[in-house]
């Protein structure tokens, strides 16, 4: 099954998969087959079927186009020590993902050309096959105040704009940024946050922030954002047809609503939640370690951790300091159902990894994000055994979801199993978990509170256009 | 157990009496470091109450010094500004005989940006096997335990738990409530800025385990997310009621005991209250307001007091109040904390015999 001779990077010569479980989101088909990949090209894809089939299941080694990521940051330049292109896209590669939008929040931002050649400049340094496109910034220094170059950051490739880490403060330049970005084709993506109701903030506002005494993070401030931008992005329709919006990372219920209901009246906004704010909760920070789907009795009602033992870890774990918060089950709950009924589009990691002279700090002082492009695929997959998610859903919105996503926004790439295509998949084996360590990760962010946990869905190989970007060691 | 003093006389230290029809054993204390009372059992807060007791006939002694903890170090790392806590640590460790260093963090390495995890390590190399720590931070003692080889004993962090003063707290309420101490059934009112305080978290533990019937009372903006608690907490077996509410007079009818918080002058800029002078006039306690309560309600307040604010002045210094007794009793809990912890951590220079 190896594929012979290939080394990271290098063309993917000759490598056959037989009797596995394909998933291709692109044609909404999933079941036995085998693949052969010649010289960088998907040879043949054979669908199987009679008692061809028989024996093969989707608990096996699982064969899916390779995964999108809409949301990550490499860190470079600025913040080497915590991440750089070349370990970034590695980690990406473990991950499954053969393609990365990077955010602009580095130092310097992303907010003209000559930044973001340097990031170009070092994923084609790294060797690595996996694509990566780059967000610039929506305001000059992200600061929220005049425009950044937008333009010339169009010109020079970037995918979008997006001022990401923070929300685009002000609303007046939010608004033109979207006829600007709109002119040029471009989408803005918004972190939604109103910043004067998360001064300070520490946790999700709700039983666990009272109990262990942190600032509560209300789920309002992120609904209201989205409102806010909404309101703004109706408006600007009227004149520049061409505006797009997308919203990162949303973690409530309240948010995600208001998303369908823009979207069933026709608005071009897009979407995506992490699978952090899927699968995690913020019953994680009282020392809980079951899953979002766990917390919930029969009757959809959220338990406490401390009446039903289900405390199990000491608190305050500052890995689990992240913007936006974890949340409660129910946003958790409102999540999987978006994600189910497609008003969310994709999942996107927000990779965010730190130093641990950034993490190793008192909860309330440590830097928000979890790394976690390493794990994204696992959790997910906990979604998928539990029952709660269908696995070819799972799949599409990690790969033609956001695929579907980055269209809008003018990439020419696809994600499908379709012969005689560069092959760019990824493999991964359901039947036996992986344990999470933090020697394990490539990323240098070893900030994610899932060490020491087994996960399902081991990733054996990660080819992107032809390329070896992951094979499993050993 | 049992605590030698400098005149020879040794003073017997309690164990919790043993389960009907069980061995006998006496139960110990097995927490290594005391972050909050969440995970403290009521045996094990009972133990804290008789180990108080023996304590106070220390402090009655002409010399109130043993030397339980003598060789032991015990530094007192506090990173926010105290007077009463700070001192009566350093005085509870001193009266047992332990080498106390303190450590004032905001005129330490701290503000030259040393991390706490590195100030504990050092902290720890210079000899420290107990740290008493205060943080303005919530959940800052946790990350400090999981880098000390010794105990940590909380002095409070940020809005979280302020665990002694719980303990001090009900020790007060069992010793001077009238009808005895037990506290089943028995109204306690937390009355001010709940949504900032330690001392207020802290008490929801140590009271509801009592089974007391606990309020917490206040201003809507200073109570946000305490109904979700009582209602989380409604549901454990074994607890007393608990009930959060904006209605005062409700709140201290019949009352048994009346607690008082601090109201900090910093939260009119956040815009959670309109004034101190709308704050008194609305939930002061006051000699009327205390006339719905029982007439032997107990008065209390974890200090310091803004008189005229959330205290009347002569409320203060009611017969019924027992804020005075708060202060004196928090040395001997204390020193009872102090020796608990020395001993699950093994650093009692002798507790055999008794």
């Amino acid at each position: 099954m190896a594929p012979e001779g290939a080394r990271l990077g290098g063309v993917v010569a000759d490598l056959e998969v037989s009797r596995a479980w394909l998933v291709d989101p692109a044609i909404g088909r999933e079941g036995p087959g085998d693949i052969v990949v010649e010289d960088g090209v998907l040879r043949s894809v054979v669908w199987l079927d009679g008692a061809e089939a028989e024996g093969i299941d989707d608990r096996g080694v699982v064969v899916a186009p390779g995964l999108v990521d809409l949301h990550a940051h490499f860190r470079e330049p600025g913040f080497e020590d915590a991440e750089t292109v070349a370990t970034g896209m590695a980690a990406a590669a473990h991950g499954g993902f053969t393609t990365v939008c990077a955010m602009a929040n580095t130092s310097p931002a992303i907010d003209e050309a000559s930044v973001l050649v340097r990031v170009r400049e070092a994923a084609e340094r790294s060797g690595s096959p996996v694509e990566l496109l780059v967000y610039g910034a929506v305001s000059a220094g992200r600061k929220g105040e005049t425009l950044a170059a937008l333009g010339e950051l169009s010109d020079g490739g970037a995918i979008g704009f997006s001022d990401d880490g923070a929300p685009v403060r002000s609303a007046a330049i939010l608004r033109h940024a979207l006829a600007y970005a709109g002119m040029l084709g471009r989408v803005i993506v918004d972190h939604p946050e109103e910043p004067i109701l998360t001064d300070g903030a520490e946790a999700n506002e709700g039983l666990v922030a009272t109990i262990l005494g942190l600032k509560g993070w209300p789920t309002a401030a992120e609904a209201s954002a989205v409102g806010r931008d909404l309101a703004i992005l109706t408006e600007v329709l009227a004149d520049v047809p061409a505006a797009r919006l997308h919203l990162t990372h949303l973690s409530t219920a309240a948010s995600l609503e208001l998303v369908r209901r823009a979207k069933a009246a026709g608005l071009p906004v897009t979407c995506d939640i992490t699978p952090h704010h899927l699968a995690l909760t913020d019953e994680w920070l009282a020392g809980a370690r079951r899953w979002a789907w766990e917390a919930l009795d029969e009757d959809g009602r959220a338990r406490s951790p401390w009446a039903d033992g289900a405390l199990v870890a000491g608190p305050f774990d500052p890995t689990l300091r992240v913007n936006p918060p974890l949340r409660s089950a129910l946003d958790a709950a409102a999540l999987l159902a978006a994600l189910v009924d497609g008003t969310a589009d994709a999942i996107a990691t927000d990779h965010a990894p730190h130093t641990r002279v950034d993490k190793e700090v008192e909860f309330g002082l440590a830097a928000n994000g979890i790394s976690g492009i390493e794990t994204a695929l696992g959790i997910v997959l906990a979604a998928v055994d539990a029952g709660r998610l269908p696995l070819s859903r799972a799949i599409e919105a990690l790969t033609t979801g956001p695929g579907g996503v980055l269209h809008g926004w003018g990439w020419g790439g696809s994600r499908r199993l379709v012969e005689g295509e560069a092959a760019d998949l990824v493999l991964f084996d359901r039947s036996t978990p992986w344990r999470v360590e933090a020697a394990g990760l490539a990323s240098r962010g070893k900030n994610t509170p899932l060490l020491g946990r087994d996960l399902p869905g081991r990733v054996l190989l990660t080819v992107a256009g032809g390329r070896l970007a992951y094979e499993e060691p050993g | 157990m049992s605590l030698v003093a400098p005149d020879g006389t040794g003073i017997d230290l309690p164990a919790v009496a043993p389960s009907p029809g069980g061995s006998g054993t006496q139960l110990r204390w097995s927490h290594r470091h005391l972050l909050d009372l969440d995970v403290v059992t009521w045996p094990e807060i009972e133990l804290v109450m008789r180990t108080t007791d023996a304590m106070r006939e220390v402090l009655a002694r002409p010399i109130a010094k043993v030397p339980a903890l003598r060789g032991t170090g015990v530094t007192i790392l506090f990173y926010e500004a105290s007077t009463r806590t700070r001192v009566s640590f350093e005085v509870a460790a001193k009266n047992l005989s332990a080498d106390v260093v303190n450590i004032a963090a905001a005129s330490s390495s701290v503000a030259k940006g040393e991390s706490l995890v590195d100030t504990i390590r050092t902290v720890e190399a210079l000899g420290a096997d107990m740290i008493v720590m205060r943080h303005g931070t919530s959940g800052a003692p946790y990350l400090a335990a999981e880098h000390f080889g010794g105990s940590i004993l909380n002095g409070g962090d940020g809005w979280h738990a302020h665990p002694s003063q719980a303990l001090l707290d009900l020790y007060t309420i069992r010793e001077h409530l009238p009808g005895g101490p037990d506290l089943h059934g028995r109204k306690v009112v937390i009355l001010g800025d709940v949504l900032h305080s330690r001392v207020a978290r802290s008490n929801v533990w140590s009271l509801t385990a009592a089974g007391a019937d606990l309020w917490l009372c206040g201003p809507a903006t200073l109570l946000r997310g305490f109904d979700r608690w009582a209602a989380a907490m409604g549901a454990a077996p074994g607890h007393g009621r608990f009930t959060v509410t904006a209605d005062l007079d409700a709140a201290l009818r019949d009352a048994d005991v009346v607690m008082a918080l601090r109201i900090q002058r910093e939260r009119m800029s956040g815009g959670l209250l309109p004034s101190l002078r709308e704050y008194a006039a609305r939930f002061g306690l006051t000699l009327e307001r205390l006339g719905a309560a029982r007439p032997d309600v107990l008065i209390m307040h974890p200090g310091p007091m803004n008189e005229g604010v959330e205290i009347a002045p002569e409320v203060a210094i009611d017969p019924r109040s027992v804020i005075t007794d708060q202060v004196t009793n928090g040395v001997a809990v204390r020193m009872a904390l102090l020796y608990l912890l020395a001993g699950a951590a093994g650093h009692h220079r002798e507790t055999s015999g008794g």
